[in-house]
């Protein structure tokens, strides 16, 4: 008896769910269209600004014609900054006391403490200490993160002398491991 | 002229006097939404739904994209519309669809009494 009924009603209420909704999307269409004419949506410029930027810097990347030297002076980075190619900041080499510009540091450091043959003849602190570092060499750097802390710890309690290679060695590696 | 308001159109011949009462049209049943304020409610309800579940966010980046193609001002709002109603009538939340469906049905069993 009811059933026919139940059907006419399933009918109609889609028919009125399909109306509510189409009256949402032209709501929603007409505003967008509002603000699509209105120019209200800045993200739309910009996002098309930001596009045409990375293409373009897309494109300058790609091309091979620049050589990397001349081409870094002149591009600046999303700060607007320029950084010259070569990082200019003078170091002090904590092995060899030098002082040393920043951007030539890892090669300084290649050379002063270790791959070359020059560098190990070299005795700087103590034999003892260049020993330490080349016997813990890897596992001294994974230990890095904690030596941190620790080291600092230690430190700052006041350090016993018959530790202090150790210490030193934590201090010595630890912020050229950072770096 | 004062004349008397015609009477309403005699209810449709039907087999089953049953149904003399329910079967109206879909004209009248969308008088009685509008007068009792229901569709207001309804249409209310469903685009608070549709807001939460991130649909309308949907929409709006389906025409924010297809404005950036087309160029800000050569777009219609027909345009919009047929860009959103296929996406956007598939995409529905079953959730949605049945509370609304659900509501539109009581509504409708209220004013068949």
């Amino acid at each position: 008896m009811s059933g026919p009924n139940e059907d006419n009603n399933t009918q109609l209420s889609s028919h009125i769910f399909g109306d509510l909704l189409d009256s949402i999307i032209v709501d929603v269409a007409s505003e967008c269209h509002r603000i699509a004419k209105l120019g209200l949506d800045r993200n739309l410029e910009e996002e098309e600004e930001e596009m045409r930027l990375s293409a373009q810097a897309r494109a300058r990347v790609a091309d091979p014609s620049n050589s990397s030297e001349t081409n870094t002076k002149y591009v600046v980075d999303i700060f607007g900054q320029t950084h010259p190619s070569v990082a200019t900041e003078i170091f002090e080499c904590m092995n060899c006391g030098r002082s040393i510009a920043a951007g030539r540091f890892a090669p300084h450091l290649e050379k002063c403490m270790g791959k070359g043959r020059k560098a190990r003849l070299k005795v700087t602190r103590s034999s003892t200490a260049a020993q330490n570092r080349y016997l813990r060499g890897s596992p001294v750097s994974t230990y890095s993160p904690y030596s941190n802390s620790t080291s600092t710890n230690r430190l700052s309690n006041g350090t016993p002398s018959v530790a202090g290679e150790e210490y030193s060695n934590g201090t010595y590696e630890e912020p050229w491991n950072k770096t | 002229m004062s004349r008397p308001p015609p009477p309403p159109p005699p209810p449709p011949p039907t087999t089953n006097k049953d149904q003399q009462r329910q079967n109206p049209s879909l004209q009248e049943i969308n008088i009685k939404l509008i007068q009792s304020g229901e569709k207001e409610r309804l249409k209310e309800l469903l685009r608070e739904r549709l807001l939460e579940c991130g649909w309308i966010d949907e929409m709006k980046a389906l025409c924010r994209a297809f404005t950036r193609k087309k160029g800000r001002n050569n777009v219609t709002v027909d345009d919009l519309v047929h860009v959103i109603s296929p996406k956007g009538r598939a995409s529905i939340p079953d959730s949605v669809k049945a509370k609304l469906l659900q509501r539109i049905r009581a509504f409708l069993a209220s004013t068949a009494d």
